[in-house]
């Protein structure tokens, strides 16, 4: 990093190679990481454990042509799923239940699509998972992290430095467990929750400086896909009607927009409603019921959340496994005191985040399994690296703050790199780390 | 007309793309390929066989008249039910076997005359698995 003269004439971090430069190293990293887990036989085919089940609808959908999953269930598994699929038969129907929704399989269906074709033309069995669609699905997520990192560099620019874009996109791929979700762990959710906030932060600005039918149109379609991905992920709706909010009369302000504009924000319910439907209707077909705890008996414990474990705990605590997140709350709190222009974020982030971590650390399994680090936050790390970006200006405009900085980042990242590396080569455990195993294999490679 | 810089970078990804898709029509490694197997195992007399679920893919020469696919499956729990086995070949329904017991039964296969590829796709299914996905044992195709 060097310094030099941001638009504001402070003297801020830099980099010395462009944001967009930066995007182009991320993608070639994420494709030879990708390489790396696949053709080193670190990881099993990438449609496993939840990326099963995430997945399924599309072989059953389109090659089986049935929205029951029963067909795909008799090709794949002799008629029943296994357990690990958390694909239930729900009780009085006895019909196929799956924990989890279709947002992913939908944004998955364009690479299915041309793992189809190719299948077809190498002659290789087109029963949806085979090599192509394994490969379809697991460099799916790839590139929709890929994406998700072209809007979050728009974000950030509109408000900082080219040279704090680039630093700030290379600090959440590679100094938090993003890289590992778009490599390792690519088909799980993670991936498309990360692409979609990015998304919903970029729409929702671009409405509020000049609202338009187009720009509704895609809202709603982001906001639907959103809940279709996750469904407590309906939490982060929330910064549309909250941005901007810095006071009460801002609030006053913004509710006199969303009025005066009520056609329009009828245009985004309508659209995401529109685009949920079909989630619904596959409840309804299974259950009875449109509405349903889709993890059956398994759900959240909102009496005694583990706040604790999840932010800070040897097994899965967010800021233990991603300490440089802590400079993206702190950034965010800058943000909050000062008349930065990114400060219409810092209120429904803040709400959100909170909201965020109590119902993860309410679920039963507050771990969320198997993963490097909490991937329950995965989604997140678009608000967080508003934050980090006003951390990284913050500590650009003093030399000696921004040396500390640089070298925190950079040890932060290499650790990071590096316990991500153990994970991948079973040196640390997949869940449930104690800080005996944890302190017996720091910095080891066995 | 000169050639652009835009043209050159689109003629070439055109021809590799081509270059791509012809390789990939009947690719070498396609033999070594199988799908919805565990690893190998050895049984107590030596046998080697791997577990499949549901659907299982093996590909084998376009050049073999006959197959041999040895195939069994396990009877451990007192409602186990007998397990069909049924063989498609480049999805042509080929043969079909019952497993009513524990020994190994070999399926006979005679494959049709060799078409323009260079392998031949062999799409093993089964009616039902046992508990997490284990349908039958497959042992060392023979091929003839």
């Amino acid at each position: 990093m060097e310094g030099n003269d941001g638009p504001s004439g402070t003297r801020i971090t830099t980099f010395s190679i462009s944001s967009t430069a930066i995007l182009r190293v991320a993608a070639a990293l994420c494709l030879a990481g990708y390489v790396f887990v696949y053709a080193g036989g670190r990881a099993e085919t990438p449609i496993r454990s939840d990326g099963f089940s995430y997945y399924v609808y599309l072989p059953s959908w389109f090659l089986f042509h049935d929205t029951t999953l029963s067909a795909v269930a008799r090709d794949c598994c002799g008629g029943v799923f296994p357990t690990y699929t958390a694909i239930i038969r729900w009780p009085g129907t006895r019909r196929w239940v799956n924990a989890h929704p279709i947002g992913v399989a939908i944004m998955q269906a364009p690479m299915f699509g041309v793992a189809h074709a190719l299948t077809r033309w190498t002659n290789l069995s087109a029963d949806g998972f085979t090599m192509y669609y394994q490969h379809g699905a697991g460099l799916s997520g790839l590139l929709w992290i890929v994406a998700g990192l072209v809007v979050l560099r728009r974000i950030v620019r509109r408000h900082f430095s080219d040279s704090v874009a680039a630093a700030t996109l290379l600090t959440i791929l590679l100094g938090t467990n993003l890289y590992h979700h778009a490599t390792f762990d690519s088909s799980y959710s993670h991936p498309y929750s990360f692409f979609l906030f990015a998304a919903f932060l970029d729409l929702t600005e671009t409405w509020h400086a000049q609202p338009r039918r187009s720009t509704s149109i895609l809202l709603g379609v982001v906001a639907g896909l959103i809940v279709l991905t996750r469904h407590t992920n309906v939490m982060f709706l929330l910064f549309f009607p909250l941005y901007g909010v810095v006071s009460a009369a801002s609030f006053r302000a913004r509710l006199a927009v969303i009025r005066r504009e009520a056609r329009l924000v009828a245009v985004i319910g309508i659209v995401a409603t529109v685009v949920v439907i079909p989630q619904l209707a596959i409840y309804y077909q299974a259950t009875g019921s449109p509405i349903i705890s889709s993890y059956g008996s398994l759900g959240f414990n909102f009496g005694s959340p583990r706040i604790v474990g999840v932010l800070f705990s040897v097994q899965k605590g967010l800021f233990f496994w991603s300490p440089l997140l802590l400079l993206a709350c702190a950034g965010l709190f800058g943000l909050a005191r000062s008349s930065h222009s990114a400060r219409a974020f810092v209120l429904p982030a803040v709400l959100f985040l909170v909201a965020n971590t109590y119902v993860i650390a309410s679920w039963w399994d507050w771990q969320f399994g198997a993963s490097f680090g909490h991937r329950a936050f995965v989604d997140a790390l678009p608000v967080f690296a508003i934050g980090l970006a006003a951390f990284f200006e913050w500590s650009g405009r003093n030399p000696a703050r921004r040396h500390v900085v640089t070298s925190v980042v950079v040890i932060a990242i290499a650790l990071n790199l590096f316990q991500m590396l153990q994970y991948w080569n079973g040196v640390l455990p997949f869940s449930d780390t104690t800080w005996d195993q944890y302190r017996g294999v720091f910095l080891k490679w066995r | 007309m000169a050639l652009t810089r835009r043209h050159a970078i689109l003629i070439t990804v055109f021809v590799a793309a081509a270059a791509l898709l012809g390789y990939l029509r009947d690719p070498p490694w396609l033999l070594s390929t199988t799908s919805g197997l565990r690893p190998w195992e050895t049984d107590a007399d030596g046998t080697r066989f791997r577990w499949m679920g549901g659907h299982a893919s093996v590909f084998v020469p376009s050049s073999a008249r006959a197959v041999e696919l040895p195939v069994r499956t396990t009877f451990n729990a007192p409602g186990d039910w007998p397990i069909t086995v049924t063989v498609a070949i480049d999805d042509r329904m080929s043969d079909r076997i019952v497993l009513s017991d524990g020994e190994w039964r070999s399926m006979r296969l005679r494959l049709p005359p060799p078409g323009g590829r260079k392998v031949r796709r062999l799409d093993i299914r089964l009616d039902r698995t046992r508990d997490d996905n284990y349908g039958a044992a497959i042992g060392e195709l023979r091929i003839r």
